[in-house]
């Protein structure tokens, strides 16, 4: 039986998510590759064939559009995934109760409500497309999921999971190589001796962590990135292509470029102007030295005068 | 009765270019120097967001507050500053609190010159 599977996203431009409360884009990668990526990789890993990722932002005609395509193909079932958690189906079981079920929709839900994952037939697709009226709706099936799910809404959310997954407990598997229990770095990685890593935590590939660096207190450096001299990283994730300046102190924080929200404060805001950070490849470095970097910088000239 | 020690409150300058920036440390120094254990409160209530160049400048100003036996402080710093100065570890070594009056709590201040843009004004209790 040929199925196929949609993936509907919110769309990962990472400027449009500025607008928001926070700064949370489900562009963000999770120890190494998106939730977007983790749920590709699920559904491929059934053998679904046919795999699509459409926007939520494209018009809802196209996304029905390729349902009837692949329905008047002669795919027979249809997994319809629209991201908005993290959630560890087993997708096999879920078809497995479709398929013992009369009816032609099953919905997945948790305890807080629906999860925006459904299977579908192929006869209720090309129903529901020749059907006129927008109010009726297909009798479905309801799929109770106990296990692990994590909503993606907001940074909180996303550091929820980035917690989870490095302490193990949920699924998700930390691209690299286990140096250390808990400890994953990438073998790309260039990570100072003098760098103190305390799992759990990641280090994800070409990223820099420089002399003196502390990273500690399941926090997450992904690809690409580059934690200057001194700097201490705590319960904080840095996303992908970021450098973050000597002698700085993070903690319940996300970076990404020059944006930082900070958890335990509820602020979000911008480090540019105060040169703390910045995007990788994108603009000039020109970063504040902290205060214990300043008084190290001024010991030789104190030692001149002794 | 024991007499307070002089108190000063002073405003960041801005824009922190270089010449406002010596004219400030100027000011401090003159302050310092000319007082015993002297007490020198900046007001960040109007800075928007600090620049290295202020940070600096903070870190500046308490190393010669260190050096004149004195005390420095800092305060009504928003929330984004505030962070910033958790961010470059400059609030290990700044007294902050969340207003000029409560910096100067349990310190006679006669006269506070927080509504003039700039530079200090040396207030002898």
């Amino acid at each position: 039986m040929e199925m196929g599977a949609l993936v509907v996203t919110v769309g990962g431009n990472a400027s449009s998510a500025v607008q928001g409360p926070g700064l949370w884009t489900p562009s963000w990668p999770v120890l190494g590759k998106t939730v977007l990526q983790r749920w590709l990789e699920r559904v491929q890993g059934l053998g679904v064939g046919l795999v699509s990722v459409v926007d939520r932002n494209i018009h809802e005609s196209s996304r029905v559009h390729t349902l009837v395509e692949w329905a008047k193909e002669g795919v027979e079932q249809v997994l319809l995934i629209v991201l908005g958690s993290y959630a560890e189906i087993d997708l096999l079981d879920l078809i497995r109760f479709h398929s013992e079920g009369r009816r032609q929709v099953t919905k997945v839900f948790d305890q807080q409500g629906p999860l925006g994952i459904s299977l579908l037939d192929r006869g209720c697709i090309l129903a529901s497309h020749e059907q006129t009226s927008e109010d009726e709706e297909t009798p479905s099936s309801r799929y109770d999921f106990l296990g692990y799910v994590v909503r993606l809404s907001s940074t909180a959310n996303y550091r929820q999971l980035v917690q989870d997954a490095l302490e193990g407990r949920c699924g998700i598997e930390p691209t690299g190589r286990q140096t250390r229990p808990r400890v994953w770095i990438d073998e790309t990685a260039n990570v100072d001796a003098s760098a103190q890593i305390h799992g759990p935590c990641y280090i994800g590939p070409a990223a820099k962590i420089r002399a003196g660096v502390a990273i500690r207190g399941c926090s997450s450096v992904e690809r690409n990135c580059e934690i200057d001299l001194g700097t201490t990283l705590d319960h904080t994730s840095v996303q992908p292509n970021t450098y973050v300046g000597p002698g700085l102190y993070f903690r319940e924080s996300v970076v990404d470029g020059t944006r930082l929200e900070h958890l335990a404060r509820g602020i979000a805001m911008d480090l540019g102007t105060a040169e703390l950070s910045a995007r990788i490849g994108t603009q000039a470095r020109r970063v504040h030295r902290s205060p214990k970097l300043a008084r190290v910088s001024e010991l030789p000239a104190k030692a001149e005068l002794l | 009765m024991t007499k307070s020690p002089p108190t000063a409150v002073m405003r960041l300058p801005e824009p922190c270019d270089h010449a406002s920036r010596r004219f400030f440390l100027r000011e401090v120094k003159e302050f310092i120097d000319s007082s015993y254990r002297p007490r020198l409160i900046v007001d960040l209530s109007a800075v928007e967001q600090l620049g290295p160049d202020s940070i600096d400048l903070l870190l500046e100003c308490v190393g010669h507050a260190e050096r004149g036996d004195g005390e420095f402080s800092v305060a009504g710093a928003s929330p984004q500053t505030d962070l910033i100065l958790e961010l470059t570890q400059a609030a290990s070594v700044l007294n902050m609190f969340p207003s000029v009056l409560e910096a100067a709590n349990g310190r006679q201040l006669n006269n506070f010159e927080s509504g003039k843009q700039g530079y200090a004004r040396s207030l002898a209790a």
